[in-house]
């Protein structure tokens, strides 16, 4: 229902001549990222090796992912005497917008890539 | 060692710009910091950290400028595609109570002829060939003109006489005061009216009838002579000293007993004019202008060198007290020029305090001569004194020089302003294709745009209130009371304030020769920024085009 919604927005925009819902293709890319492995936590740095996002960039879209509820964090603590790491994953909400938001193209990719794999990818 | 040092550096970073973040982006800041202790390489840990303050200090800026109680709240679904709704409504709020704050400035009317006042800098950029002083009055002076002749009002004739640019008409405005009131003779003197051609000897005559004792009627009369005698074949320029009628009006003026530039009755005339027409343009305040006619300082230099050779060809015939009465009539007329416009035909007056020392010491009289001496030095440090406090204080003192300047700049803010907010206004609409309220979409560039033009419009109107206002003060204390005591620093102010911005380093203690830039050069600068920042908004308009292109591509 979400997805229908969405292209649906995204066609009367593109109609009415005005931009498209701002979702920005960076926050396209991390989504895609958590949906990958929807529940495991993440880490920030890990995120932004997989992205290729800087922190300036990628700390903003996190932290409004997790404003609007799509997001949890927790903090984890890793080794003795280290500071507890910050994690984070998709809600169910987050999920639901993450799925709706992928482009077919890249579900196919990815359906494609899975399947070459024999399903470790 | 340079590699722990990077570390060390990205992790202070970090951590001062945790130090900084409001309470909501504390934790991620947190979140930043301890992932920095895992970012390989040192040079990437430094870039993470930069760019994890970036965002803290972002956070810091929006939480001061919005507090958390105004920040909104998660909205209720689907908040996060509505993203640009965000700061809408404190933005907004920040928009309206800044333009309603500047346009509740207007209401005040010393805020619209400082306003008004503001704008006279663009005069120059887009009529530069018109009379500079007085153009922007032309038709108000006209219309005072028009009264006065209906009202048979003497007074305001002369008034609209002195600030008529055309001569003709001046000359006409002030024939009719004076056939009117025949005690303003003396207006021809200090309008422009003798300056047209058709101002023949016969007001001249009626000047000299008026006011027998005063030198400035001769001067008149000399400059008028001189004027035809320098144009013509017969005369070149040199023989002027050889034309009798030139000659006798120069001995004229320099036996005259006193030089009355009539400024007193200038002022008072002018002050029961502006009253009783209840006249309010700063621009018609009488200035601190010179009267002394154009060419007669170059005239009085030129018979006072004359006069003193003569008197020397004289002293050297052996007859002093002939040449004594030449040599004192310079000195007469250099005492009623004074001292600053002495120094200008220092040539004549220097040498004939010099010789009256000389011949009353050839006398005897070393008293005489020891006082003429004394005379002649103290006239002429009083003249370096006074050219240099002129030079010192050209174009006004450094308050009103300055003030000018932020009057200017405050005015010409409040355009930008006002012209950034409609353009932004326009470009909601736009985008929205619509005009009900409801239905207006503004993004977040369009309102940031709009907040910084509208807290600007604000700030310049109340620097433009502020720097105007003693000003208005000094105008209202001449129009109610006619104290004339602050007209010097209203007319420098007013001077100033003409010319475009840039055209004059403010606040710089420049000589004469480096403070302009040229009116020209101002016009030329003018264009050129506003063809810069046309170029500039076309490049935002593609870059603009360019990303939206980019961000519908990756949502479809």
């Amino acid at each position: 229902v979400a997805r229908k919604e969405l292209t649906g927005r995204i066609y009367i925009c593109r109609l009415r001549g005005m931009a498209s819902p701002r979702l920005s293709p960076q926050t396209l890319l991390v989504l895609e990222r958590f949906l990958e492995q929807p529940a495991e936590w993440r880490y920030g740095y890990e995120l932004s090796r997989e992205t290729g996002l800087k922190s300036g960039t990628l700390y903003p879209i996190l932290m409004r992912l997790a404003k609007y509820e799509l997001l949890e964090t927790k903090w984890v603590a890793t080794e003795e005497g280290v500071p507890p790491r910050h994690t984070y994953r998709l809600t169910t909400k987050g999920m639901e917008l993450s799925r709706a938001q992928q482009k077919p193209e890249r579900s196919v990719e990815r359906a494609r890539r899975v399947a070459l794999s024999g399903g470790k990818a | 060692m340079t590699s722990g040092l990077l570390r060390r550096l990205a992790a202070s970073l970090l951590e001062a710009a945790v130090s900084i973040a409001p309470k909501e982006a504390l934790e991620w800041g947190q979140a930043m910091l301890g992932e920095l202790r895992h970012v390989e390489g040192n040079w990437s840990a430094l870039v993470w950290s930069l760019g994890g303050a970036g965002v803290l200090a972002k956070q810091a800026l929006v939480a001061l400028v919005f507090p958390s109680g105004d920040r909104p709240t998660i909205p209720s679904g689907g908040g996060f595609l509505s993203k640009e709704a965000d700061m809408r409504k404190p933005a907004l709020v920040v928009i309206a109570s800044c333009v309603v704050a500047s346009l509740l400035f207007f209401v005040l009317p010393v805020f619209r002829q400082a306003f008004q006042v503001s704008l006279a800098q663009w005069h120059e950029v887009f009529h530069i060939d018109l009379d500079f002083d007085r153009m922007d009055s032309a038709a108000a002076i006209a219309a005072l003109a028009k009264k006065a002749e209906q009202n048979h009002d003497a007074e305001a004739l002369a008034f609209a006489a002195e600030r008529t640019p055309n001569q003709n008409e001046a000359l006409r405005l002030a024939d009719e005061a004076v056939r009117l009131d025949p005690s303003l003779t003396w207006v021809y003197a200090t309008t422009g009216a003798w300056y047209a051609p058709n101002f023949g000897m016969e007001r001249v005559a009626l000047l000299q009838k008026s006011d027998p004792q005063n030198a400035l009627p001769y001067l008149i009369k000399a400059q008028k002579i001189g004027v035809t005698v320098t144009y013509s074949k017969e005369f070149p320029l040199g023989k002027i000293t050889e034309n009798p009628g030139w000659t006798q009006a120069m001995e004229a003026a320099f036996l005259a007993p006193r030089l009355d530039e009539y400024r007193d009755r200038r002022m008072q005339l002018d002050h029961r004019v502006l009253a009783r027409y209840q006249v309010h343009d700063p621009f018609q305040i009488p200035g601190d202008d010179d009267d002394f006619p154009a060419y007669g300082v170059w005239y009085a230099s030129r018979y006072a060198e004359s006069t003193v050779e003569a008197g020397q060809t004289l002293e050297s015939r052996g007859d002093r007290k002939a040449a004594s009465e030449r040599y004192l009539a310079v000195a007469h007329f250099c005492d009623l020029a004074g001292p600053y416009r002495m120094l200008f035909f220092r040539r004549g007056c220097k040498p004939a305090f010099e010789r009256l020392a000389n011949i009353s010491e050839m006398q005897g009289n070393k008293a005489e001569a020891a006082f003429y001496s004394a005379l002649g030095d103290e006239f002429t440090k009083t003249a370096e004194r006074d050219l240099a406090r002129r030079r010192n204080s050209f174009g006004g003192n450094e308050v009103s020089r300055w003030n000018a300047f932020l009057v200017r700049l405050s005015g010409l803010a409040l355009l930008f302003c006002a012209a950034l907010l409609v353009v932004c206004a326009l470009g909601v609409v736009v985008r929205s294709q619509s005009l009900k309220w409801s239905a207006l979409q503004a993004s977040q560039l369009t309102l940031g745009l709009a907040s910084i033009a509208a807290v600007g419009a604000l700030l310049a109107s109340a620097v433009l209130f502020a720097s105007y206002r003693p000003y208005s003060e000094l105008m209202q204390q001449y129009l109610s009371r006619g104290d004339t005591t602050g007209l010097a620093e209203v007319s420098s102010f007013l001077s100033d304030v003409q010319l475009p911005l840039g055209s004059r380093l403010a606040g710089s203690q420049l000589r004469m020769s480096e403070s302009y830039v040229g009116s020209t050069s101002a016009v030329f600068y003018f264009w050129l920024g506003v063809a810069l920042l046309c170029g500039v908004a076309l490049l935002a308009a593609v870059l603009r085009h360019v990303q939206t292109r980019q961000r519908t591509t990756a949502a479809a």
